[in-house]
């Protein structure tokens, strides 16, 4: 699962590669929607900080 | 400023970038400091950012790569900066060993800041967008191996996160690659 952003990104490069610029941005819209959500899982503790 | 100059300037980007991925590869290989979820994801920033430094290398300087890297040097660096809160006060702790005296989470947040830096000064220039390049055949020396690399550098982490982390979420304190992990019968 966390692989899943870079296994993204290297698709799209492998898509530029091929001269697919669209299908390469795909990748990288999804791959970055992946990252973030994956960040999200991953917030879970509260900061312990007092403002 | 060149569309040339600008490919230069890009793919000295893009090895810097990878620099920094490949010394994070080598402290976990050679030094055995394995990456917290958050460090991955780090990582995976620094692809985001990359990518658009890539197809600024492809296909020629456009707003939109710069675009693509920026959004994605912000995105890693809210999650270097929510690492950094994390361990901000004093007596919270800390991941991982300090190099001159920062940890990499901070160095990936100036890291980060500084790739927003470069490609807005990098966009200052409207010249390399004036001409509508064709796109070239063969790319030069440096470029390629920076691509190359960046490319390389993609799949090893791809191999490293599954080796680490197997199928699923990673352990928030990772001490041993759950792929080679064996349980005892």
């Amino acid at each position: 699962m966390m692989s899943l952003p870079f296994v993204l990104f290297a698709c799209g490069l492998g898509a530029a590669w091929m001269r697919q610029r669209g299908v390469a941005m795909g990748f990288w819209a999804v791959g970055l929607v992946v990252m973030l959500v994956l960040f999200r899982v991953h917030v879970t503790e509260v900061l312990n900080i007092q403002l | 400023m060149s569309a040339d100059l600008s490919r230069l300037l890009n793919a000295v980007g893009l090895l810097a970038i990878s620099t920094v991925l490949a010394l994070a590869l080598i402290d976990q290989i050679w030094f055995g400091e394995l990456p917290c979820p958050l460090c991955i994801l780090q990582r995976a920033g620094f692809f985001a950012a990359g990518f658009g430094i890539a197809l600024n290398l492809i296909y020629g300087p456009k707003p939109s790569h710069y675009g693509i890297a920026i959004i994605g040097a912000v995105s890693g660096g809210a999650i270097s900066m929510r690492q950094i809160l994390l361990h901000i006060v004093p007596g919270t702790g800390s991941y991982g060993t300090p190099v001159f005296e920062l940890h990499l989470y901070t160095w990936a947040f100036i890291a980060f800041v500084c790739t927003v830096i470069g490609c807005a000064v990098l966009m200052l220039d409207d010249r390399q967008f004036s001409r509508v390049e064709p796109m070239s055949a063969r790319l030069k020396p440096l470029p390629l191996s920076a691509l190359l690399l960046f490319l390389a550098l993609a799949i090893a982490n791809v191999a490293s996160t599954v080796a680490l982390c197997g199928a699923g979420f990673c352990p928030e304190n990772p001490s041993d690659y759950m792929l080679f992990h064996t349980t005892p019968i």
